[in-house]
C-alpha cells in the first residue's frame, strides 16, 4: 500500500502542472457572478441570464432569464422574439456554450467571399 | 488496447463522418474514443451535376462521436480515380 | 500522436470548431482539458445557415458538442519537439510514438483564422455546401 503510494506521489511530482490542469476546471464561472451570460443548450435552446450560482458540474443559478424563442419550424433558428422566465435552475449536463453577454454582438460577415 | 486503426497510422484514409462528409487526409494519430488526427486533409463533396469537389482543408482533428466509417486509401488505385466524372448523391447525416 | 496532445500544444493558436449543432466559432485557443471542453477568445461565431454572425470576447464550449477542428497546419510540428522533451525527462520507453515519422515542412502553409482571404462562414451544414476555407497554396506533393 504504503509502496504504491509513494509510486504515485513520484510520477505525480514529475508532471506537477498537468496534475494541476485535471484537478482545476478550465473555466473559472466566478468572473461571471453577477454578470448577464449567455448559454447555449443542447437541442438548440438559448437563453441569457444574471448568474446567481454554479457548481463543478456545470449546473447553473440564473436570475432575470431571457430566452430566445426559436424558429417553429427549425429549431437551432433564433427568431426575434424572447420570453422571460425568471429565476432558473440550468442542467450542467445539458449546457452547449457559456459566454459573457458583455460584448456579444450580431456582426455583418466578416468573411470576405472569394467566389 | 489495439484498436485496429495502429496500421493505419501515416497512411491515407477515408473517413466517413456522421454529417455525410467524407474527408481523406494523413492519419497521424487517434485515441480509445477514436478522436483522429487528420492531416494535409480535403473533403470530397460530391454531387449528381458536377462531378466531385475537392476542398483544401489541411490539419484537423475529428471528434469520435462524429466517426462513422474509417478506411486506408489505396493511393495507386484513388491517382488513377477520375474525380470529374465521378457524380453520386451526397450522403445523408447519420438520424440518432 | 494523441489528439488531445495536438489540441493541447494548438494554445494560443487560432482555430476553427464546428460544434455538432452546425454552428462554426473562429477564435484563438486559451485552454482545454481531458474531455476537449475549451475556452477561446476573439471568437466570431457563424450561425448554422452561415447568414448570421456574432462576435464575442471569449466562450466556453463543452467538448462533447464539438464535430471537429481545424488548426493551423505548422502546429503539428510543435507537438512532435514537445513530446521529445517529455520522453526525455520521463525516460518513458514507451511513450514517444511517431518519433521516427519527423519531417521538414515549409513554415506556415497558407493563413489561417478568418483574416481577410481566411474564408470563413457561408456553408449550410450539408455536403456539397459552400467553401469554408479557401487556402490559396499548391498542395505539396
Amino acid at each position: 500500500m504504503a509502496s504504491g503510494d509513494d509510486k504515485r506521489k513520484s510520477s505525480g511530482q514529475l508532471q506537477p502542472e498537468r496534475e494541476k490542469k485535471r484537478k482545476e476546471s478550465i473555466l473559472d464561472l466566478s468572473k461571471y457572478l453577477e454578470k448577464t451570460i449567455r448559454v447555449k443548450f443542447a437541442g438548440g435552446r438559448e437563453a441569457s441570464g444574471i448568474l446567481k450560482g454554479y457548481d463543478p458540474l456545470l449546473n447553473l443559478v440564473l436570475d432575470s432569464t431571457l430566452e430566445y424563442q426559436r424558429d417553429p419550424d427549425d429549431p437551432y433558428k433564433l427568431t426575434e422574439d424572447t420570453r422571460e422566465l425568471g429565476l432558473v435552475v440550468c442542467r450542467g449536463t445539458s449546457v452547449v456554450l457559456i459566454c459573457p453577454m458583455d460584448g456579444m454582438e450580431p456582426i455583418p460577415n466578416p468573411f470576405i467571399s472569394q467566389d | 488496447m489495439a484498436s485496429g486503426l495502429d496500421s493505419f497510422v501515416n497512411h491515407t484514409v477515408s473517413i466517413i463522418t456522421s454529417d455525410g462528409r467524407n474527408f481523406i487526409g494523413t492519419l497521424k494519430g487517434f485515441d480509445q474514443t477514436i478522436n483522429i488526427i487528420l492531416d494535409e486533409s480535403h473533403e470530397r463533396v460530391y454531387s449528381t451535376t458536377t462531378g466531385v469537389e475537392q476542398v483544401m482543408l489541411g490539419l484537423h482533428i475529428i471528434r469520435g462521436d462524429n466517426v462513422a466509417i474509417i478506411g486506408q486509401i489505396d493511393e495507386d488505385i484513388d491517382n488513377r480515380l477520375n474525380l470529374s466524372s465521378i457524380k453520386a448523391e451526397p450522403l445523408n447525416p447519420v438520424v440518432h | 500522436m494523441l489528439p488531445l496532445s495536438l489540441l493541447r500544444t494548438a494554445q494560443n493558436h487560432p482555430m476553427l470548431v464546428e460544434l455538432k449543432n452546425g454552428e462554426t466559432y473562429n477564435g484563438h485557443l486559451v485552454s482545454c482539458d481531458n474531455w476537449m471542453n475549451i475556452n477561446l477568445r476573439e471568437v466570431i461565431c457563424t450561425s448554422r445557415d452561415g447568414d448570421k454572425f456574432w462576435k464575442m470576447p471569449e466562450c466556453y464550449i463543452r467538448g462533447s458538442t464539438i464535430k471537429y477542428l481545424r488548426i493551423p497546419d505548422e502546429v503539428i510540428d510543435m507537438v512532435k519537439e514537445e513530446t521529445i522533451i517529455k520522453n526525455k525527462q520521463s525516460r518513458d520507453p514507451k511513450g514517444g510514438r511517431g518519433g521516427p515519422n519527423q519531417r521538414n515542412r515549409p513554415a506556415a502553409r497558407g493563413n489561417f483564422g478568418g483574416g481577410p482571404g481566411g474564408g470563413g462562414g457561408g456553408r449550410p451544414n450539408k455536403p456539397g455546401g459552400q467553401k469554408l476555407f479557401q487556402k490559396n497554396k499548391a498542395k505539396p506533393s
